[in-house]
């Protein structure tokens, strides 16, 4: 898988410079995001079967801003919508997000969450919340999970994806979404819609960045890292929740297609917080919270 | 009374409130504190210390005592309003209000947690309150060895006590209102071998609900009162470790759970107007409680419809599993609702009134209900349904009479409107009076949860009587 991970990864190249992006046009690097591999499956069932820890983060604030692809670029962007960290624009840094203050239920974690808009016509629909899932990936020893580092930075899926996208990575859901799908199901009332968007869940030990803000980065397979990867990290997945029922081919996305869901991650933990999440949650495997995630009245 | 399930009427009605992965995180505001052995300024040393850490005389928070506490310390905190979300992590603790009424956590409706104690063995906390905190007034999760005593929840987003994942515990003495879900909650073990009694819980969503909990779990000589509906286990896998199986339901006294002016889940929404509902629910044995005022049942098995199921459910083969030993299944997507039907309980002695639809209900809504092994015996009703449930399903022998004189209709509870939840921050709630202290909170030593759950004679509980 990595040979043709690297292959793919040549072939297709990266484009971040750029011009403001319009519909499917987009400053994010167009490589495929199976280039990068791509989660064995999605990590799915009742809470307490895997180790996690759990942050729901209300909807911040939407900008056409990319701190990450397009840094100092106001405007440069297609519109995305921002979670956790309320301080983001063009110009933020690792540093500035101390700054900010959160909209997640985890006051120290002030991370820098964002997805593509999801748009009806001209109509940008406003998230409900955002719920980020910090697992180990599948098959992965827990206790070998080292938490993120102090200011890295990950995108995952590919904004630029000509087509679908697996569903490991990007996928669309009904309510707790054990079922993933290409495209936005048609989900009755009172299961929202959802966006989940798997990141990887290997690193380089080096980079905080790179180039194309994807290579340091990667996706266990059977357990294990791939090579020049050897450091797991949480495998977070960051779900979306949209009030939106019934059909849904109609939506699209700021970044075009519905098949071109991404979603980009500053880390902006309180650092050692994050480490005592991981040894709690991940390495002895306390179930550090359920939700009832009932809906509430 | 073989019914096909409609796909479009359970997609359209909601019937569970279940759901999701969605979840809780971590105190808001609390740093983590460490396990290790305190720093060497602390006037412990790695030793239990000689006198309790007292706060805040000693320490400013209840947290700097916490982190500076070690295995078998006792901290004594002061009567003073306490805005902290205390995280637990150290083993063995005791964490105790000099008085229960005036020892108040407040989470001012920003701080999730009262006092989440996180995989850390044998903590006891007793004898304070807990208010307007987001999540959890107290929470247990990960541990083996609990105990919350002479504790007061007031105002709760989520449940005013909660307990997961956790065995070998006691909650005693509790007074819990105005929780969004559940006034208490013990779920996703099995065996718990724990045991709920001397509590109150009223102006909740539920008074009690336990998911996916069993095994010499007791829930007993305790007043359900006025929530939206009153005992409710049930099973589904949003949550691990299904199904519910082998509650132990005695000597409560439940009644008057209509209360529309209260917080809710959508679940509660539905089960409102009930008193004692198994969900789902495999062999719990339900026995002498008092049960009455309720605007649907007294006693109710009922299915669960879980809309968006993890997994499929456990053949009974699986239903003696443990939940270490189900955890290492793969889960297998159903890809569609499914219903939990309540089997085997086992329902005597009560004493039922004035339940308004039935004292006494058995219902499925896909399966023939004479074939799902509940029984009932010895009860004092007026109505049940099906009619004749004493002799349709006796506890011994073979039933005799038709199930589908006096069937239950089920579907009522979806296709009727439901008063919608009030905002937990502003619901009406009676004024929190002065409950009952522990004994001797000055003086008693330490003694954290490793003798709990305390025995329970079963036998010797009799049916509760009516309050005056």
């Amino acid at each position: 898988m990595l040979v043709a991970a690297l292959v793919a990864l040549v072939a297709t190249g990266c484009s971040d410079d750029g011009a403001p992006a319009k519909g499917a046009l987009t400053l994010h690097p167009s490589t495929d995001a199976t280039s990068l591999g791509q989660p064995d499956e999605p990590i799915a069932g009742p809470q307490g079967r895997v180790p996690q820890f759990v942050v729901e983060c209300g909807y911040s604030h939407a900008a056409t801003d990319d701190p990450i692809v397009a840094p100092g670029e106001f405007g440069a962007s297609h519109l995305h919508m921002f979670f956790g960290n309320t301080n983001v624009d063009a110009n933020t840094t690792i540093e500035s997000l101390a700054d900010g203050d959160t909209t997640c239920d985890q006051r120290l974690d002030k991370a820098a969450y964002w997805v593509p808009a999801l748009l009806r016509g001209p109509q940008v629909l406003t998230p409900v919340k955002s719920t980020a899932y910090y697992r180990p990936g599948l098959e992965v020893d827990p206790t070998t999970v080292q938490p993120f580092p102090a200011g890295l930075v990950m995108i995952a899926g590919n904004a630029g994806a000509a087509g679908e996208q697996p569903v490991s990575v990007v996928a669309w859901s009904c309510g707790a979404g054990i079922t993933r799908a290409v495209l936005p199901p048609e989900c009755h009332e009172g299961r929202n819609l959802r966006l989940i968007v798997t990141f990887p869940d290997c690193w380089d030990g080096e980079h905080l960045d790179s180039d194309n803000h994807h290579t340091h980065i990667a996706y266990s397979s059977q357990g294990a890292c791939p090579q020049g990867y050897p450091v797991p990290i949480p495998q977070m997945q960051f779900s979306v929740e949209y009030p939106v029922w019934g059909p849904a081919l109609d939506l699209e996305l700021s970044s075009g297609g519905l098949t071109t869901g991404h979603a980009d991650f500053m880390n902006g933990w309180d650092q050692e917080r994050l480490t005592r999440e991981v040894e709690l949650c991940l390495h002895r495997e306390v179930v550090c919270g359920v939700a009832s995630g009932r809906v509430s009245g | 009374m073989r019914r096909k399930i409609l796909a479009a009427a359970t997609a359209a009605l909601v019937l569970l409130g279940a759901c999701s992965d969605d979840s809780t995180s971590d105190s808001a505001s609390t740093d983590a504190p460490s396990t290790d052995a305190p720093s060497t300024d602390a006037p412990s040393t790695t030793e239990a210390a000689a006198g309790p850490l007292q706060v805040p005389a000693d320490y400013p928070t209840i947290q700097a005592a916490v982190d500076a506490a070690v295995p078998g310390d006792l901290i004594l905190v002061a009567p003073g309003t306490y805005p902290e979300a205390v995280q637990v992590e150290t083993d063995q603790l005791t964490i105790r209000g000099l008085d229960r009424n005036t020892v108040i956590l407040d989470g001012e409706f920003e701080m999730d947690n009262g006092i989440r104690i996180l995989g850390a063995k044998g903590v006891t906390v007793e004898n304070m309150t807990a208010m307007n905190y987001t999540k959890n007034g107290f929470f247990w999760t990960g541990v083996d060895g609990y105990h919350g005593a002479y504790l007061n929840t007031y105002r709760t987003g989520d449940y005013g006590v909660y307990v997961y994942d956790s065995v070998n515990g006691q909650l005693d003495h509790l007074y819990t209102a105005g929780s969004v879900d559940a006034g208490v909650y013990i779920g996703g073990c099995y065996p718990c071998n724990a045991v709920l009694t001397d509590t109150v819980s009223e102006h909740n969503g539920l008074g009690y609900s336990g998911t996916n909990s069993g095994g010499n779990l007791l829930i007993i000589n305790s007043v359900f009162r006025n929530n939206r509906a009153g005992v409710v286990p049930n099973s589904g896998t949003y949550e691990l470790c299904y199904p519910e199986r082998e509650t132990t339901i005695v000597g409560n006294l439940i009644y008057s759970n209509n209360q529309a002016d209260s917080p809710s889940i959508d679940w509660a929404l539905i089960a409102m107007g009930n008193g004692i509902v198994s969900a789902g629910g495999v062999g719990n044995d339900i026995e002498r409680n008092l049960i009455y005022d309720h605007d649907r049942g007294g006693i109710v098995l009922a299915p669960y419809l879980e809309e968006d199921p993890n997994d499929k459910q456990p053949t009974p083969e699986q239903w003696t599993q443990t939940c270490d030993e189900q955890r290492q299944l793969r889960p297998e997507d159903p890809g569609e609702a499914m219903l939990w039907n309540s089997y085997n309980n086992r329902v005597a002695e009560n004493v039922l009134e004035d339940n308004r639809e039935a004292d006494l209900i058995v219902a499925s809504a896909d399966l023939d209900e004479s074939t799902l092994g509940n029984c009932f015996v010895g009860n004092t009703f007026t109505a049940s349904a099906p009619r004749l449930i004493e002799a349709l399903a006796p506890c011994e022998g073979t039933g005799t009479g038709s199930w589908l004189d006096g069937e239950y209709d089920i579907f009522s509870w979806l296709t009727t409107e439901h008063p919608p939840g009030v905002d937990w921050k502003t619901a009406p709630l009676p004024e929190l009076t002065a409950q009952e202290n522990m004994p001797d909170a000055a003086t008693a030593p330490a003694h954290p949860a490793v003798d709990v759950p305390k025995q329970v004679d079963l036998a010797s509980i009799a049916v509760p009587s009516k309050p005056a």
